[in-house]
């Protein structure tokens, strides 16, 4: 405690016009070497108060309070005062780093001009030569190559790793990573973690990283500092706050998120699913064979998206398929209900071939599954009500008492059927996805495809939809492919889990045995990487994919 | 690289060769033939049979078709009807001019366009950018021939610092000789040019001003103008550069009128004084070649933005 912070916010306030206060009574210290996390749902303003120390908040934010990075107050510097201590002294690493770099300039220009934007004296080989070393230290290969790589060559943990050599080229005293490990598939994410660590043991910064993920707080942070609706409502040790919440919103928070454990599975009230052996038994609601699909790639070659993938999903049963990013899933599942047509293999769905169907056949099989998608904002026509939204399928299937039906499937999904005059974008996040889900079930399908449904959802509003979702499949019967990149997600809801890693099934069975003993290495991989929710056991967890 | 130039090539020639059928076509629509347009509504049946056998338009249309792509082939565009020269002497001497005027309305143009689109971009909603706005749109507005008298009434009547007539010389020597003559003619063209290219730089900017990269190289802490004019700015020339490519027709036909206007010697002065006297050969020689200039001119674009856009010169590959 004796060390004076790197990084000191006193009594910060952001506010938007008059009347959107984002940022409200904040304070928070990171003293060098220490890892402080910053958590808290979307709207909770913690990317503003990140954005605040560098002096970035677009200029309709008004700022009060007292940033100080080692001892001088930011909020007082003017435009050239501030560029002096962006990167040099306070650096950031943001989310999506497809976007965080220009497009237009090489990775090694734009490591380059960070440290010729601080060192003037600085020659443009020294600043390249400079830049191949860092790029080294943050462990990218072949560093010389990558130098005269544009960014939209680089994979997206290879971009984010340029993205923080570039924060750590005029080695700040203060590191903000703000999301940036959100946008990243788990393994990749677990890397990135390791880097920041072994960064921060090696340069001495103090970090600060903003996060929802618990997981990712977990696993990296020495210190928490829980916001909700632009206050600070908790600060305690890593291990404190995941063993004694104090704030009632902490503990609300650590209910909502979902955990990879043995035991934490859905109670199932239906007591007729089959056991996974008997499945195939009845009519499966989704059988598919030796199923490959193929996307035109560059120069007219094909690649494969999905490669000779066999799965079956008997009636009633959640099957969970869980991957990376670019894995194949989501086309697995488009192709699943017709929407993508297979380069051969085989689709029969409810008993009847997809492949083959067409016209009527296709259309009347087509009305007995539906599908759910990760984006409600975008997967809703923004001009047609909400009630429209869900009718759509009642009318093109010419079903009468459409009102009546309306209202009972909002009712279903836990919405006021006052809801059906409103227009998406006037809608919560999760609202949106309950219509979503509304739709789906507007037709008592047999089959629903779940891509990524509650993805793009705080970890809260997450916990109510996912319990919703349950619920209606429990009481519909409905059986579901549940297609999502978290493993705690797939742990909740899934009978059988199937796991897959450029475009093969790897690996498939029962959600205890594929999650908690997986045959293969890419599971075991997959489901070391994915963070757990408590420090102590995330900390074996490490110590144990590290020694995979 | 060469994979994608052959391709585009091949394209390229696709398109010609259409613009080439579509155009011997366009050639039989014309009312009772080109001998009815050539000899007039009181033609003898005779005195048109006679033109008809003597330019082989009383062949069939294949035939015809053949003896026009051939004589194409050969650097043939056929013979003027009223000026007694070959169509493609004609538009030899003409074109220069043309594009010496065009190119330097457009060079005019984009050099007031971007820096103004990047500076209204930066200056979003603020009074001046209302202001030039206004401005942009009137000019986008204004017919190009209200556009060229208004000019000529104010700078070379009321303010007579600027002759009225372009210059009229043979070579292109001798029109830059003249210097002053081109000032007029050039604004004409890029005034409404300038509307067209400032607002695409300015939603370009503006579009480019919201991206994460911006934000980046903020935190990095570079200042204001080099976010603006090297990181934005690299950006923001692409949709430029795609559009010129596909501004040159539009450019021809701004020609078209400039030049009747100012009396200057190119070829859309000479489409025009064609148009009038029902020159066919001319005419359709100079569609064909604009739309000869319209495919070179995407395709130029095509490479430009290869060179601007790293992704692109990635696909291209």
């Amino acid at each position: 405690m004796t060390e004076s912070p790197a990084l000191a916010i006193k009594d910060l306030r952001v506010t938007f016009g008059d009347t959107v206060r984002a940022v409200d009574g904040v304070s928070v210290e990171v003293r060098p070497g220490e890892i402080v996390a910053v958590v808290g749902e979307s709207g909770s303003g913690k990317s503003v108060t990140s954005m605040s120390t560098l002096g970035l908040l677009p200029p309709t934010a008004e700022v009060s309070g007292v940033i100080q990075v080692g001892g001088v107050d930011v909020t007082a510097l003017d435009g050239a005062g501030l560029r002096a201590i962006r990167g040099a002294e306070v650096a950031m690493v943001f989310q999506e780093p497809m976007t965080a770099l220009n497009p237009a300039f090489t990775v090694g220009w734009q490591v380059a001009e960070a440290l010729r934007l601080h060192f003037a004296d600085m020659s443009k080989k020294r600043a390249y030569e400079r830049a191949a070393e860092l790029l080294e230290m943050v462990g990218i290969q072949d560093a010389k190559r990558r130098l005269g790589q544009f960014p939209h060559e680089l994979s997206g943990g290879l971009r984010q790793r340029v993205m923080i050599a570039m924060a750590i080229a005029c080695e700040p005293k203060v590191l903000i990573a703000d999301e940036a490990t959100t946008a990243l598939d788990v393994t990749v994410q677990a890397e990135i973690l390791d880097l920041l660590r072994d960064l921060r043991a090696e340069l001495g910064m103090a970090i600060l990283v903003i996060t929802h993920n618990m997981g990712v707080v977990a696993d990296i942070a020495d210190r928490v500092v829980v916001m909700y609706q632009g206050k600070v409502v908790e600060q305690a040790t890593v291990e404190d706050l995941f063993a004694r919440p104090q704030a009632e919103y902490t503990r609300r928070l650590l209910t909502s998120v979902p955990r990879l454990e043995r035991g934490a599975h859905r109670a199932r009230a239906r007591t007729a699913l089959r056991e996974p052996g008997q499945a195939a038994a009845g009519t499966p609601a989704l059988a598919l064979s030796d199923l490959v699909v193929e996307f035109r790639g560059e120069r007219g070659s094909k690649v494969r998206a999905v490669d000779e993938v066999s799965l079956t999903i008997g009636a009633g049963e959640v099957v969970g398929l869980v991957g990376e990013s670019g894995s194949g899933k989501s086309t697995v599942g488009r192709t699943a209900i017709g929407l993508i047509k297979p380069a051969s293999g085989s689709v029969r769905l409810l008993g009847e071939s997809l492949t083959g169907a067409k016209g009527r056949d296709l259309r009347r099989l087509r009305r007995r599954c539906s599908i759910v998608f990760q984006d409600p904002a975008s997967s809703l026509d923004p001009r047609m009500t909400v009630g429209d939204c869900i009718a759509e399928p009642l009318i093109i299937n010419k079903i009468g008492d459409r009102d009546d039906r309306v209202a009972a499937l909002l009712k279903s999904v836990r919405l006021d059927p006052s809801v059906r005059a409103r227009y998406p974008h006037e809608l919560s996040g999760g609202q949106r996805q309950r219509i979503g889900i509304a739709r789906a079930i507007a037709l008592d399908p047999e089959l629903v495809i779940a891509d990524e449904p509650t993805s793009a959802l705080d970890v809260s509003v997450q916990a109510t939809v996912l319990d919703l979702f349950l619920e209606l499949q429990d009481r519909l019967g409905f059986a579901c492919l549940f297609i999502t990149h978290d493993l705690a997600v797939v742990g909740l809801v899934a009978d059988r889990v199937a796991v897959m890693n450029s475009g093969r099934l790897v690996e498939e069975g029962p959600r205890e045995e594929v999650l908690f003993d997986p045959r293969e290495d890419y599971t075991r991989r997959l489901v070391a990487s994915a963070p757990v929710p408590d420090p102590a056991a995330q900390r074996e967890r490490r110590a144990q994919r590290l020694s995979l | 690289m060469t994979r994608f130039l052959a391709k585009r090539i091949g394209q390229a020639l696709v398109v010609v060769a259409l613009v080439t059928v579509i155009v011997f076509l366009l050639l039989h629509t014309v009312p009772g033939g080109p001998a009815r347009g050539i000899l007039g509504p009181q033609a003898t049946a005779a005195a048109i049979a006679a033109f008809n056998h003597e330019h082989g338009f009383d062949r069939s249309l294949p035939e015809q078709y053949w003896m026009y792509v051939s004589g194409l082939l050969h650097g043939d565009l056929g013979a003027s009807y009223t000026l007694n020269q070959s169509v493609s002497s004609l538009i030899e001497q003409r074109i220069p001019k043309t594009l010496v005027l065009t190119g330097l309305s457009t060079l005019v143009a984009l050099l007031v366009a971007i820096p103004l689109g990047v500076w209204q971009g930066r200056r979003r909603k603020g009074l001046t950018d209302y202001f030039i706005t206004t401005l942009v749109f009137i000019g986008y507005a204004t017919p190009v021939f209200f556009l060229a008298l208004i000019l000529v009434i104010v700078f070379a009547e009321k303010i007579p610092i600027l002759p009225v007539q372009a210059p009229q010389a043979e070579t292109l020597a001798g029109l830059f000789a003249d210097s002053r003559g081109l000032v007029l003619p050039i604004l004409a063209g890029a005034i409404a040019s300038v509307a067209v290219f400032s607002r695409y730089m300015r939603s370009a900017v503006l579009d480019n001003l919201a991206e994460d990269y911006v934000r980046t190289a903020r935190a990095k802490g570079a200042s204001e103008r080099r976010v603006v004019w090297l990181h934005i700015m690299r950006n923001s020339l692409t949709p430029i550069v795609a559009m010129l490519g596909y501004q040159l027709p539009v450019l021809f036909s701004g020609a078209l009128v400039i030049e009747s206007v100012f009396n200057y010697p190119g070829m859309g002065l000479l489409f025009w004084n064609a148009a009038q006297t029902s020159d066919y050969p001319i005419l359709l020689g100079a569609v064909l070649v604009i739309a000869v200039a319209t495919v070179i001119g995407s395709l130029i674009a095509d490479i430009l933005q290869a060179f601007i856009d790293p992704r692109v010169r990635g696909a291209i590959k």
